[in-house]
């Protein structure tokens, strides 16, 4: 428990004095939501609804994929990743803490990119609001997990750009069925369905589980 | 001397098809210095990696401390300074330390923090970025962030490496006081003239193998160099 409030402490605090990952999501997640505006047909509001949930995840899964690569990068540099290694501890530790701090950091980047959305296709998001964010604390928690996971994989290899996302979008697909299904449904009648929200909460402890059993191995040499 | 600190018996580390140690054996007492010697690619920091807990052995048996082959406990023990210095930039050298001292379980991280940059002279920069270091500071802290949990081994991968004459000496220095202290250092070195200063045993490795071992009067420069190229040039 020592070794993951120290790995949330130092990111948080490592983030909060160059902002750069934050800032490098929230604006990849904006431009996204501005094309999509743009592509979008605006006499179609019918569309615009049906399709929202699906755009707005998609969004979320680019601006996740450019801070996880951001997250380990940063260990790469004078070798820390190896200090982190050493700790005394398991390793699964390290995991959860460096995936608590990008699962915080992604709800941040997701509350704001939601508002921008709301505001860019005239979606009633404001009632929503309190089951909205419980959809993307379970989503983004998936998200997290994988994405911390494969990052600490992706970051050891030449094309960590690329290998990030060819691992992690597949494993991904029933954390974006079940969010982005509780997400239509709450867009179209203001109740969050059970179905959606079980298999989020399944994902998630199985990603969880799993990860932080084999994260021991992701950091063996 | 009061048993052995680190026992190896034939350790070997495999990298796919390359072999980087085959075979070694190694026997550390307690409160000894051992300096590893070779040539570049000779396996020396793949062996102190393998000391430190930080990479599994392909075959063989190692222990640390007494008789314990557990690797999470086996990192408790030893404090391990790299090539490279393992600091985050962004933070100052006390965060730094601090966030080490977490890692290790250490109490009262802050007071641990302190304790360590006022013996490294650090304290004027306490507050400050490590990115904005010299190579020298840098180093003085890196050793603070290996010695933060007061292991009982200290690993150092050429820790004289971008030091200019002044500060190599005083690392020299400090590391004699260390072992006067009782820790138990394995030193991987270019430097054979420090050699006798600092162990009171060598080993030559090449190509994965211990090819020479020296002990006393034999540690000397001279004929440490005599003995390492003898060595070295027969594997070549």
């Amino acid at each position: 428990m020592n070794v993951l409030l120290a790995v949330l402490w130092k990111d948080l605090l490592t983030e909060w004095r160059s902002r750069d990952r934050v800032v490098s999501m929230l604006l990849f997640s904006l431009l996204v939501v501005v094309v999509f505006h743009f592509a979008l047909p605006d006499d179609a509001p019918e569309t615009t609804r049906a399709v929202a949930p699906g755009l707005l995840w998609a969004a979320y899964v680019f601006a996740a994929l450019l801070g996880m690569n951001r997250a380990f990068a940063i260990e790469l540099e004078n070798e820390a990743l190896s200090g982190l290694a050493l700790a005394p501890a398991d390793r699964g530790w390290i995991f959860l803490g460096k995936a608590l701090a990008n699962w915080l950091l992604l709800l941040v980047v997701e509350a704001i990119t939601a508002g921008a959305f709301a505001l860019g296709f005239d979606l009633p998001l404001g009632p929503v609001a309190l089951p909205l964010a419980s959809v993307l604390a379970l989503g983004s928690a998936g998200l997290a997990a994988m994405g911390t996971l494969f990052a600490a994989v992706a970051v050891r290899t030449s094309y960590r750009e690329v290998m990030l996302p060819l691992l992690l979008v597949p494993v991904l697909v029933p954390v974006l069925l079940g969010a982005v299904r509780a997400t239509a449904a709450l867009l179209a009648s203001g109740a969050l369905p059970l179905g959606p929200l079980r298999l989020l909460a399944v994902t998630d402890a199985v990603f969880l589980i799993g990860s932080f059993v084999l994260f021991e191995f992701v950091l063996e040499e | 001397m009061n048993g052995a600190a680190i026992a190896a018996r034939g350790l070997e580390k495999r990298f796919g098809p390359v072999a980087a140690l085959r075979g070694v054996d190694l026997d550390v007492p307690a409160g000894g210095a051992l300096a590893l010697l070779g040539p570049n690619g000779a396996g020396k920091s793949t062996l102190l990696r393998l000391l430190a807990g930080l990479a599994r052995p392909s075959a063989g048996s190692l222990r640390i401390g007494n008789g314990d082959t557990d690797r999470r406990r086996t990192r408790g023990r030893v404090g391990y300074i790299g090539h490279a210095t393992f600091l985050y930039p962004a933070l100052s050298a006390r965060e730094n330390l601090i966030f080490a001292a977490r890692l290790h379980g250490v109490r009262d991280p802050g007071v641990r923090a302190d304790a360590l940059l006022a013996a490294q002279g650090l304290e004027a920069a306490a507050d400050r970025p490590a990115g904005s270091f010299s190579r020298g500071m840098a180093q003085r802290l890196s050793i603070a962030r290996g010695l933060v949990h007061d292991p009982d081994v200290l690993l150092l991968d050429e820790p004289f490496t971008g030091l200019d004459p002044a500060a190599a000496e005083r690392l020299t220095q400090q590391l004699s006081r260390l072992r006067t202290g009782g820790r138990t250092l394995v030193l991987v070195t270019h430097e054979l003239g420090r050699v006798a200063r600092l162990a009171d045993a060598a080993i030559v490795l090449a190509q994965g193998r211990v090819v020479h071992a020296a002990e006393g009067p034999e540690l000397g420069p001279a004929r440490l160099e005599a003995a390492y190229l003898a060595a070295v040039g027969e594997v070549a």
